[in-house]
């Protein structure tokens, strides 16, 4: 055994292996890198990539300001100004919505906890600016990205009021506190 | 006076015509090198510039050339300003031994012109290690008048590491010597002739020298500053090493320096081990199909075959060897190398004795 190793380290063979698995790499030149702006990769169909805020098929808004997204996101990345519809006091809005982007994670938990579906995470991640501030989205913003990505919308449903918080997120996707 | 005009037009050109196929060299090997560690590494190397990144060179050099040239605060200015064409100018020079066609002598205007060697001096191999040996002045003088921690480092190492491995290139050149009894390249060129049998790689001249070549070759990828012994611009311990602070033409002159180092330690072991412009066959194809005039084409073809080889190898164990620890890299030269270039001059000295003339 040690003369086998001997034997070895003179004719370099551990060398000599290293440098048959790089030629062998090279003769059969196969690049797993993809030119980047030329081509894109494949995304996933459950890629998480920029936030939007949605509407329905009617064109309104599905948020109804419950601010639910605001106290699920763990890095502040949500503020909500609620308000009432204006002439509808049942109904509520929210009046004001901002993302800051630059803190935002991508973790999904505000698209889970919407009651009404209003948010969802689109294939967008081309999102290097020159000025951070552009990274800070106000309403109009988000739901022009949520049109341009969800050019299908959800149908309104007449029983459905805005109003009414219809809770589509199932108790059981929420990871449960075990006591 | 006719003639000394004569000879120095034929030289200047012949150094106009080696110099510019060094630079176009070096500028094909810069995009040759990244592209052959992308195809080794599963990647594609540069893309952009060009097609297929053909132009990337060029991108490069007009880049460097109107960069900011920075000198740092604190350094010396002359020193930091020298050592740039200190390590630029024994890289080129290095070419004027160098036979890169058949020994012919032309008569030009009664002027004797060797059209395939811009010099031919009878010490040429002692040329090319004197000039190598300054080259690392420039690499220590440039790491040392930086005034930064990490170009001393670089440039400490360098100067240890060319040291110890000078001896080694050397000595393993010694057997070579011994065989052709000459220091002129090109009468070891010619002793070489006939078939890849009379290589002195193989055993040309009655010992082979493929332990000497072995010696040679990881002692001149020590000497150039390449992987697995690029410690002295090691850039995931010192940034760049003893260029760190260079920037510009500066850092090009580095750069060329390196890569035309490259080229001349490649020329070396083709010309002193694997018969120069030599084909591996008696004779050469020219001759047989009845054009002995052409033979130079098919000469330089050769010689150019033999070095791309050895640049490939330069590529390809740096896309393979990981780099050495300073004190593996001593122990490796001085334990491992010496003794064996040592050996191979005692053994080739006895047969080169006992049988003269085999």
């Amino acid at each position: 055994m040690k003369l086998k190793e001997w034997v070895k380290t003179l004719l370099f063979y551990e060398i000599a292996l290293g440098m048959k698995a790089t030629l062998s790499h090279f003769l059969h030149y196969k690049p797993i890198t993809l030119q980047y702006p030329h081509e894109k990769k494949q995304l996933p169909s459950n890629y998480r990539g920029m936030l939007a805020l949605l509407r329905y098929d009617d064109g309104t808004e599905k948020c109804v300001g419950c601010d639910l997204c605001e106290a699920a996101c763990p890095s502040r990345v949500i503020r909500v100004v609620s308000a009432e519809v204006p002439g509808e006091p049942t109904k509520r809005y929210s009046k004001e919505y901002y993302m800051d982007m630059t803190r935002c994670l991508f973790c999904g938990l505000c698209v889970k906890a919407c009651p009404v579906d209003a948010l969802g995470m689109t294939q967008e991640y081309e999102w290097a600016v020159y000025d951070k501030r552009q990274l800070q989205l106000n309403k109009e913003q988000l739901l022009a990205i949520g049109d341009r990505n969800f050019p299908v919308r959800e149908k309104r449903l007449e029983f459905q009021h805005p109003n009414v918080a219809y809770f589509n997120v199932g108790f059981k996707e929420i990871p449960q506190k075990e006591l | 006076m006719e003639t000394v005009l004569i000879r120095l037009g034929l030289t200047l050109s012949q150094i106009v015509v080696v110099m510019v196929a060094v630079l176009l060299t070096v500028a094909a090997l810069t995009l040759l090198e990244r592209k052959v560690l992308g195809w080794m590494q599963d990647r594609m190397g540069p893309m952009e510039v060009g097609p297929y990144g053909i132009l990337q060179p060029v991108a490069d050099g007009l880049k460097l050339f109107f960069k900011e040239d920075i000198i740092p605060a604190g350094a010396n200015k002359f020193m930091f300003s020298m050592a740039p064409v200190l390590s630029l100018v024994p890289a080129l020079i290095g070419f004027a031994v160098i036979p890169f066609g058949p020994d012919w002598t032309v008569d030009v205007g009664g002027v004797n012109f060797k059209p395939f060697v811009i010099t031919d001096i009878n010490i040429g191999v002692l040329y090319i290690l004197a000039f190598a040996s300054i080259g690392a002045y420039g690499i220590i003088l440039g790491g040392w008048s930086s005034n930064s921690k990490y170009s001393l480092l670089g440039g400490l190492r360098s100067a240890a590491q060319l040291i110890s491995y000078e001896l080694n290139v050397g000595l393993s050149i010694v057997g070579v010597l011994l065989l052709s009894s000459s220091l002129s390249l090109v009468t070891i060129t010619n002793a070489q002739a006939g078939g890849f049998w009379n290589w002195y790689f193989f055993g040309g001249g009655g010992f082979p020298q493929a332990l000497a070549f072995i010696v040679f070759i990881i002692s001149a990828v020590a000497e150039t500053n390449r992987t697995p012994f690029d410690l002295p611009e090691a850039e995931s311990e010192l940034v760049a090493g003893f260029f760190t602070e260079y920037s510009g033409m500066r850092f090009a002159f580095f750069f060329l320096a390196e890569y035309g180092n490259m080229i001349l330690v490649s020329c070396v072991a083709t010309v002193l081990f694997f018969g120069g412009w030599h084909p591996p066959y008696p004779g050469t194809l020219m001759e047989y199909i009845g054009m002995g005039h052409l033979l130079w084409i098919e000469g330089i073809m050769w010689f150019v075959l033999k070095v791309a080889f050895f640049l490939f190898f330069f590529f390809w164990i740096r896309a393979t060897l990981p780099r050495l620890r300073y004190d593996q890299l001593m122990r490796f030269g001085w334990k491992v190398l010496l003794p064996i270039a040592l050996a191979n001059i005692v053994v080739t000295s006895i047969v080169a004795f006992l049988f003269p003339g085999s």
